[in-house]
């Protein structure tokens, strides 16, 4: 009998090269400058494309097959939550706030990043980066809509969930991130690969979607714990592009270096921005605690962060310029943030509260520098009058960052007592904004920054006019309903109707 | 009880203990595989199982699926070994490494000599020709239950029973100071080997640069050497760095060495020679003199760097800032216990 003679496989690199050589073609028709015009204008300089690696050198149809599936199972494991009542497994139901916030504020911005990725995946060239930004693209829609399928039984049930591309678009705890995505979509290239695929892929991931699904798992939502995971075995791939993408802008010519140090500082600071919202999520609305916000960023933010940025060194990249500030931030960001929340608490489409004395001994606990210094004296006295029956509420408007867009309620670097405002004089009109970081973002672009939509003037312009009323229909805002203190709303009532009917034979 | 490893297809084989898994026994070996959260989440350190059983311990279902489950995948990060067991995983094959067999030798000590006041030249003889790529380190067994300690081989492959290690004496350190103030000529060790990825990219074809701190000559020695012999032509470079003039061991080869072959250069440097003595070379650390001999541009070039953990940092500092990037840097740390482990961010491989 013959012995088959057995090939020698091909390596892994030489197969992909086969599978994707006709991707790479030379143009003919049109020189390459004019088939990807938009890689030159942020002046970053590139020499060879092939050195930009995709080291996972997925092939798409292998990409289609590992996709369905993960699909299949996911929607598998969701039918079962809602044909289970998965949604009286919560250990309150005031934890949906945060996750009403997520679906506000974070989902919207994975269909940002689809498009985007879609979009330089077009500009860029480079096989291996067409290809890797594709597959991002898809795995971005993926995200935006299992989280909203995950999130759609809840909305069933419970206030606040029925509007959120409208709340995404037009309310104002939200355009920290709605203004972080559109600021990356109009970026070049190059800048939306720091913004999105370095700084918010590789710095803040951890410290968004680690805080969000642990809260998940400790809070009984199996839903939103379905599409961590689903999500989760995205994410290395994402973070590998962006990290490509840094090293090979720096190794490719030196004259990119001071450019990327720019979009480091930008990015880094609006990043965490957005992360005053996940702090304060962590650090007030769970009903059973993961860790504190600060305990996030000691292991998230400076431990693997810090790392990073030795390693970065290397290059001669130094550590974003508001480092040390956001060092300093930690400690009051959450109770700064949260104390805007309450105040304004008529105008958020998620429910408000004061801690309990047990969330207050919790918050003493994680921030002996801080909390009982400053935070629970405002709360005690927040907390008597609510108990007078004049509940403290500000119905004056928020002054919002030009930049960040967040209302202007941090405190300066040095003082916690003292509120930080920066202004500047631009073509005759007064910008404001809530920190040295968000003030020299606009500085360095300020005829970006000058368009930008911002949701509190908004409100004076046509056809609002100031009107309250029809600010609130305007931003799909139902209220007495959506808004106001979770302490007598429909949630609250209806959870512990329903829970009690579930678990007991009443 | 402990299994084989066997990766493909770079064909080495490894040992791995009771409960370890196939990830951490292959980084410890000195393989790197693709790896970025270590929990069984992220799917980048999924390998074929070709032969054998595995645990897959804590994979996620949505990082490892069941049909891949079927296919025999696994992710290495978690997966334990239930058996001898043969993966595939995404390496880029290295024409360069010859995947040479790890064995036990026995051998009996013929020479011991200082070659400064720190460190001591120890030659084996022993009982069967060991085959190595020079560059690679052996395992070096000491008794009075002191155990087995990693060292350079500082001969070239060429000597045959004849093995050089060139020992630094640790403060505190049992297995170096054993060897500076015990060891005797005629006395019984084994050595276990060889082990290690640091070898020289011959097919590359490119001018090359070795940077060697303290006692991490021992490496580039037995590379050079062995790349003289053989008639490698292109330029070869070798920054050496020392305290003193006292420290420089092997200073006279490596003067004739250079003045016998143009194409190789020899750049000593001393860190802490007494100002004023008849010290006529480059003064300061060896990245420093690197940039300065290279005139801050070393595009083109591969570089091959040995010796203490800060020294080779600061060398991958300067490379970098010159230019050079990780796929042409190779080092070789020589971490004692009492180098804590730093916490590295996934934007290196290997470096
Ligand atoms: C691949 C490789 C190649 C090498 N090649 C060479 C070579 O060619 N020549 C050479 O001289 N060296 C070389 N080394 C370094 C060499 O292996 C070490 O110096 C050696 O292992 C030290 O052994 P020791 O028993 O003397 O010291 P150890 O007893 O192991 O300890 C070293 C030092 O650490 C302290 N220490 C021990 N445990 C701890 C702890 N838990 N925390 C803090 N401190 C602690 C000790 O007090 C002592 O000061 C190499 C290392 C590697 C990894
Ligand atoms: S390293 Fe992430 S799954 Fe193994
Ligand atoms: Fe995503
Ligand atoms: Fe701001």
């Amino acid at each position: 009998m013959d012995t088959q003679v057995t090939k020698k496989k091909l390596g892994l690199k030489e197969r992909y090269k086969l599978l994707t050589r006709d991707l790479g073609w030379e143009t003919t028709f049109h020189s390459r400058e004019e088939v990807f015009p938009y890689v030159h204008y942020e002046g970053i300089k590139i020499h060879d494309w092939d050195k930009w690696e995709d080291p996972f050198r997925l092939t798409m149809d292998a990409y289609w097959k590992y996709q369905a599936e993960k699909e299949r199972k996911f929607y598998a494991i969701i039918d079962a939550h809602a044909q289970n009542n998965g949604h009286l497994n919560l250990t309150d139901a005031h934890y949906l706030t945060a996750i009403k916030i997520f679906l506000q504020a974070i989902t919207p911005g994975e269909y940002c990043a689809h498009k985007g990725f879609a979009r330089v995946g077009r500009e860029f060239g480079g096989v291996g980066t067409q290809v890797a930004c594709q597959m991002q693209s898809l795995d971005e829609v993926r995200h935006a809509q299992t989280q909203i399928h995950a999130m759609s039984n809840y909305n069933k049930f419970y206030q606040g969930f029925h509007a959120f591309s409208d709340q995404r678009d037009r309310i104002w705890y939200t355009s920290v991130a709605r203004s972080f995505f559109d600021d990356a979509l109009s970026s070049g290239p190059f800048e939306f690969m720091i913004a999105i695929g370095f700084s918010f892929e590789y710095v803040l991931t951890n410290l968004l979607f680690v805080p969000f699904m642990s809260g998940a798992a400790y809070n009984g939502d199996m839903a939103t714990v379905t599409f961590g995971f689903s999500a989760q075995s995205d994410e290395a791939r994402h973070m590998t592009l962006g990290l490509e993408c840094i090293k090979f802008m720096l190794e490719q010519d030196p004259a990119n270096l001071p450019i990327v140090q720019k979009w480091i500082d930008k990015w880094f600071w609006r990043g965490l921005r957005i992360l005053a919202l996940v702090g304060t999520m962590m650090d007030y609305m769970l009903p059973k605690r993961v860790m504190s916000w600060k305990e996030a960023f000691d292991i998230y933010g400076i431990e693997n962060g810090g790392a990073l940025f030795n390693d970065l060194a290397r290059y001669g990249v130094r550590a974003p310029k508001g480092w040390g500030d956001a060092a300093a931030a930690i400690d009051h960001m959450s109770h700064q943030l949260m104390l805007g929340l309450y105040q304004w608490s008529f105008g958020t489409a998620f429910h408000g509260w004061i801690p309990s004395d047990d969330e207050m001994e919790w918050l003493s606990a994680k921030y002996p520098d801080s909390f009982d210094k400053y935070y629970r004296p405002r709360w005690e006295h927040i907390k008597k009058l609510a108990a007078a029956g004049t509940p403290f509420k500000n119905y004056g408007l928020a002054k919002l960052c030009q930049t960040c867009q967040l209302p202007c309620v941090f405190t300066e670097p040095g003082d916690p007592t003292l509120i930080c405002h920066r202004e500047i004089d631009y073509k005759g009109e007064k910008y404001h904004f809530c920190s040295d970081g968000c003030k020299e973002i606009f500085e360095n672009e300020p005829e970006k920054y000058i368009q930008a939509w911002l949701p509190m003037p908004q409100l004076f312009q046509e056809p609002l006019k100031g009107d309250l009323g029809a600010w609130m229909n305007y931003v799909s805002l139902v209220d007495g309903q959506d808004n106001g203190d979770f302490d007598g709303s429909q949630d609250q009532i209806n959870f512990d109707k329903w829970r009690g009917m579930a678990t007991s034979n009443k | 009880m402990s299994y084989q490893l066997t990766i493909e297809p770079l064909g080495q084989t490894v040992e791995v203990e009771e409960g370890q898994t196939i990830l951490d026994a292959a980084l410890r070996a000195g393989i790197y595989l693709p790896h970025a959260c270590c929990h069984g989440l992220c799917a980048t350190c999924k390998v074929q199982v070709l032969e054998g059983e595995v645990d897959h311990g804590v994979a996620s279902t949505f990082a490892l699926m069941d049909f891949e489950r079927d296919e025999n995948k696994c992710l290495a990060c978690c997966a334990i070994p239930q058996s001898d067991v043969v993966i595939e995983a995404e390496i880029d094959e290295d024409v360069d490494a010859q995947n040479l067999p790890v064995r036990d030798y026995t051998g009996k000590v013929i020479r011991l000599e200082n070659l400064t006041p720190t460190v001591k030249g120890l030659w084996i003889e022993l009982e069967q020709d060991i085959e190595f790529q020079a560059g690679q380190y052996v395992d070096l067994h000491l008794p009075e239950g002191i155990g087995g300690r990693a060292f350079s081989l500082a001969n070239p492959p060429s000597t045959g029973k004849v093995v050089e290690l060139n020992i630094r004496i640790v403060p505190g350190g049992k297995a170096t100071t054993y060897v500076h103030e015990s060891m005797q000529v005629g006395e019984e060790v084994r050595i276990s080997g060889p082990y290690g990825r640091f070898f020289v990219r011959k097919s590359a074809e490119v001018p090359l640069i070795f940077m060697a701190g303290g006692s991490g000559l021992s490496s580039p020695r037995s590379m050079i050497l062995d790349l003289l012999a053989e008639g490698f032509s292109l330029p070869i470079t070798l920054l050496y760095g020392q305290r003193s003039m006292a420290e420089l061991y092997y200073h006279q080869e490596f003067l004739a060495l250079a003045a016998s072959h143009p194409n190789f250069t020899y750049v000593p440097a001393l860190s802490a020679e007494p100002e004023g003595s008849s010290w006529q070379g480059f003064r300061g650390f060896v990245h420093d003199a690197a940039i300065a001999h290279f005139n801050n541009d070393f595009r083109g070039n591969k570089a091959y760097l040995c010796g203490p953990p800060l020294m080779v940092e600061a060398c991958i500092g300067s490379l970098m800032k010159g230019r050079l990037f990780e796929r042409d840097i190779y080092t070789e740390k020589f971490i004692s216990a009492a180098d804590a482990q730093q916490v590295r961010s996934p934007l290196f491989r290997a470096l």
